[in-house]
């Protein structure tokens, strides 16, 4: 225990003395972990992001396919749905797309009936009357209308309609309502010209989440024409891209870990003359070859741990400060909306584990020749010479 | 095959140690090949340095391979959500047919590398290191083992598919599941209970008494015992331990306990298992190589050290697991 | 650990037994550095090894003093023989049992003047606080306190001397070797030298000082002579010695 500490402190001296020279290295392996780091907490983030919008989701949506294509849905269906056991509310939902060629936007728009109670107010209220809308935060930037404004958009006919925002949306997750128009239903209807016995989908509320599988088997066997889509299955599409996305940028990345490596391989196999002839003085004094390289591991272990810690805080403040100005364009992709959202600020430890063993590990295991090179010097040298 | 960058970076560390062992193992072939321990020539100098780094070489490997280890239990946690049916790592396991071997290979690397660590130990205390042959000769019997654990893991990543369906702990350790692993875990816990508890009561007593006294076979015996304590405590994790731990009757997980919302229980029960189960394996691994006298001197001193820990392992190992059973709120047997 | 001057035994303290060094063995730089030298020391003796550069004192001392082990023959250290140890176990005799001055002295020019004399007993099993003490008291004898903080590098000469000295009694050795310690020095210097050196014998430290300073050669510090030629003794009588 005690030579533990004594050989750290050795090492923590050694590596002051070469200030200059580790500061560099440390520099541009904390710069490595921070673009690592970034592209790890980033996935990570949106993921979440992504999954808080999902929970509030219903367990099951029921769309209508015609010819392969999704097709509006007759609101018939909802009858006979919610008479299936174990099945709670089933609510037709009529929402839709709106390109604003002039914004170069898409926003979506959502046509509610009564009180929602899954979404929170910034501020203002909800729409009722049906020129009234609540807007998201993300359409409140993009158009520019505040509380009280018009918001104005062109119906299926080309026909100018404007909507008083009445409030704009806060939420616990941006995704959500970034780019989400409420209207009143009737209101919406009219805009998107679409008959009063369909509707876009139907969501389907289920009691107990085990019967989720089998209800939406039933779904498809009673009406041929519906494709029911549980919400587990979104969560596992989700996952499966953001994972696929963050593998690829690892991927990418590792690379130039390598390419580092190489560098510090280089810088460590370089020990300086003084370096040398220290290690030699002591050899010849009494330390053993596996002291010299225990003080020279914990160099490294001292090294990297720094390089870690800071690229870290780097990644954190560039993706979390930041919003990942560096990245975002990489990963998002998906979105052309959002100019900038706040991600929530979770870092797990398992993002932690990924990152350190993809960094400290190879670092180590390049350092570890190096320093037994330096390591098995002959004791003798000192004497001859 | 899944994108995840927990799995690439399982899969590029351990790509990582098989090289470092392949190092070593270049190192050993040189040693076991050239080793004369009787010479003043200059490559006997050089192969006795080399020793440091193959030693340093397979202490890292070990702690490699236990990071990796516990990386791969997080990795499958993780993306349990990728497959129907799995509700924890589990269900990730089942996802393919080499999931547990890839564990069971990884578990069994660790406790292989540790022994030579030992036995490394043991012989570089002694001024004449008797044992440096058959050192580096099972040595190299790891690379196979460690290369083994690389294409295992290959095979079970590429071999995952989303939405595949899996079963999870609840029914793989159910009374109504079949093999091995359900037989065991689907053990009553009336029957479960004392059985376990008979393990841990010999191993202790013998434990105790090779503390007391230091016949061979007493060495034998515990490590009879030691191999008994790691299977029967398995078995009683999944089937009755779990339980407690979580609160749950049904949820028997050996892997969950690893997690936050557990306050990482798990680490104390896993440590002080690896301690008890390694170090008192060690003894009666040791006494047979023990032929010099420089050799046996050194066990005599290191045994009582091995087998303290081996008791605080004990302790770490029934403290951390058996509080929730002692004074949880659950209960599974009638009082 | 000090051994007493009247307890000079029949046993050597150092027995180096047909012993030869060849570097770069079966090579075309093969240097026989020494050729069956047979020595004995007896603890409590000031040995002086003489001889022109080249002649293999300091290939004999570096065996002496475990840095490396011969090709051929045996060395024992208080009947333990220690020419087929493992290095980890000759690193442990060097720290225990002997003191070190280098001809260039050899400290660490960018470490204070204590860290230079705590760094070498780093691996050794003493505590951090005895050690710190122990480096007080030695940098007090050799007035030194007040550079305790210095960088090596900012010393004189004879600053660097005192310190070399210092740090070789750091483990109490009862055995110090000195590789040409006048070799930089001036004459006042040197008297200084070997004031110390007296001084330490008085204490009943063995010394082994390989030189070709006649002022050393001609003190009356030291008890036997010993010269080197061509890797052999020069003069076998002085091989013994003792009684």
């Amino acid at each position: 225990m005690i030579l533990n500490l004594k050989l750290l402190e050795y090492s923590l001296s050694s590596l002051w003395r070469r200030k200059e020279k580790n500061l560099a290295l440390v520099s541009v392996y904390a710069l490595v972990i921070a673009t690592l780091g970034s592209v790890l907490l980033l996935t990570h983030a949106l993921k979440t992001e992504a999954l808080m919008t999902l929970t509030a989701a219903p367990e099951i949506v029921v769309q209508r396919t015609l010819g392969g294509r999704h097709e509006l849905i007759p609101i018939a269906y909802a009858r006979t749905i919610s008479e299936f056991p174990g099945v709670g509310r089933v609510t037709p939902r009529v929402w839709g797309y709106y390109y604003d060629s002039l914004v170069k936007a898409n926003l979506t728009l959502i046509g509610i009936e009564g009180y929602h109670e899954q979404l929170e107010l910034l501020e203002g209220r909800f729409p009722q009357a049906p020129d009234e809308c609540v807007i998201g935060a993300g359409v409140a930037d993009a158009f520019g209308p505040q509380i009280g404004d018009f918001l104005v958009l062109e119906d299926s006919s080309k026909r100018r309609s404007e909507f008083r925002v009445s409030g704009i949306f806060r939420s616990a997750s941006n995704l959500l309502t970034n780019d989400l128009v409420v209207v009143q239903e009737a209101a919406l209807r009219e805009f998107f010209a679409m008959p009063a016995e369909l509707a876009t989908d139907l969501t389907v509320q289920v009691y107990n989440s085990r019967e989720v599988g089998t209800i939406a088997k039933k779904i498809s066997y009673l009406l041929p024409d519906s494709r029911p889509i549980t919400r587990d299955e979104l969560l596992h599409t989700y996952d499966s891209l953001f994972n696929w996305r963050s593998g690829m940028m690892l991927a990418v990345f590792v690379s130039a870990l390598m390419a580092f490596l190489i560098l510090a391989w280089d810088r460590a196999t370089g020990i300086s003359a003084e370096e040398r002839r220290e290690i030699g003085i002591l050899k010849a004094l009494g330390w053993e070859t596996s002291h010299v390289l225990g003080a020279k591991l914990r160099e490294a272990l001292l090294l990297s741990l720094t390089a870690f810690m800071a690229g870290l805080l780097l990644a954190w403040w560039h993706v979390f400060v930041l919003g990942a100005p560096l990245l975002m364009p990489l990963l998002k992709g998906w979105s052309v909306l959002f100019p900038e959202f706040d991600l929530p600020p979770v870092v797990d430890l398992y993002q932690l584990a990924v990152l350190g063993c993809v960094t400290i590990i190879p670092y180590l295991a390049c350092t570890l020749i190096p320093a037994w090179k330096a390591a098995s010097s002959d004791p003798d040298d000192v004497m001859r010479g | 095959m899944i994108l995840h960058p927990g799995i690439l970076a399982l899969l590029f560390s351990s790509t990582l140690i098989l090289l470092l062992l392949l190092i070593a193992g270049g190192v050993a072939l040189r040693i076991v090949r050239h080793w004369n321990s009787a010479s003043g020539s200059a490559t006997q100098l050089q192969l006795e340095r080399q020793t440091w780094l193959v030693a340093t070489l397979l202490k890292y490997v070990i702690g490699f391979q236990i990071i990796t280890l516990f990386l791969l239990l997080f990795t499958l946690d993780e993306i349990h959500p990728l497959f129907v049916g799995a509700m924890c790592a589990t269900g990730s396991l089942n996802a393919n047919l080499v999931g547990w071997l890839v564990l069971l290979i990884k578990i069994g690397l660790v406790f292989a590398g540790a022994m030579w660590l030992a036995l490394n130990y043991l012989d570089q205390r002694t001024e004449d290191t008797p044992l440096v042959r058959m050192k580096y000769l099972l040595l190299l019997l790891l690379i196979p083992l460690v290369a083994l654990d690389l294409w295992l893991q290959w095979e079970y990543f590429s071999g995952l598919r989303p939405q595949m369906i899996t079963s999870c702990c609840g029914s793989l350790f159910s009374a109504e599941g079949e093999g091995v692993i359900s037989t065991l875990a689907g053990l009553p816990v009336k029957q479960g209970v004392p059985r376990f508890f008979a393990v841990v009561v010999l191993y202790a007593v013998l434990l105790l008494a090779n503390l007391r006294w230091r016949a061979v076979v007493l060495r034998n015996l515990l490590f009879v015992a030691a191999v008994l304590l790691f299977f029967a405590s398995l078995a009683a994790l999944v089937s009755f331990l779990s339980l407690y731990i979580y609160q749950l009757p049904s949820h028997q997980c050996p892997f969950d306990m690893l997690q936050g919302h557990y306050y990482y229980i798990g680490y104390p029960i896993y440590l002080g298992l690896f301690m008890a189960t390694l170090f008192a394996l060690l003894p009666g691994l040791c006494r047979p190589l023990a032929t010099t006298n420089s050799l046996q001197q050194e066990l005599e001193r290191i045994e009582p050290v091995w087998l303290r820990l081996a008791l605080f392992g004990l302790m770490l190992f029934l403290v951390s697991s058996c509080w929730q059973m002692v004074f949880g709120p659950l209960q599974l047997l009638g009082s | 650990m000090t051994l007493a001057i009247d307890h000079i035994s029949s046993r050597p303290l150092i027995r180096v037994d047909e012993v030869s060094k060849i570097y770069h063995q079966g090579k075309p730089a093969e240097v026989r550095a020494l050729q069956n030298i047979s020595l004995e020391i007896f603890a409590g003796e000031v040995v002086a090894l003489s001889g022109p550069s080249g002649s293999g004192k300091s290939t004999l001392l570096s065996l002496i003093g475990c840095m490396s082990r011969p090709t051929q023959g045996t060395i024992y250290l208080q009947e333990r023989r220690v020419s087929r140890l493992p290095e980890a176990f000759l690193a442990r005799i060097r720290r225990e049992t002997y003191g070190f001055v280098f001809q260039q002295y050899h400290l660490l020019r960018d470490v204070s003047v204590l860290d230079n004399l705590l760094f070498p007993l780093y691996p050794a099993a003493m505590p951090m606080k005895t050690m710190r003490e122990r480096a007080l008291v030695l940098l007090e004898t050799f007035s030194l306190t007040d550079k305790e903080k210095t960088k090596v590098r900012r010393l004189s000469g004879g600053e660097q001397q005192r310190v070399a000295l210092a740090r070789a009694l750091m483990a109490d050795p009862p055995i110090i070797i000195a590789d040409e310690p006048t070799a930089h020095l001036d004459a006042e210097l040197t008297a200084e030298l070997l004031t110390m050196l007296t001084e330490l014998h008085a204490e009943g430290r063995t010394i082994i000082i390989a030189t070709h300073d006649p002022v050393v050669h001609q003190s009356s510090l030291i008890s036997r002579r010993v010269a080197l030629r061509h890797g052999q003794l020069a003069d076998a009588e002085n091989s013994r010695g003792g009684q």
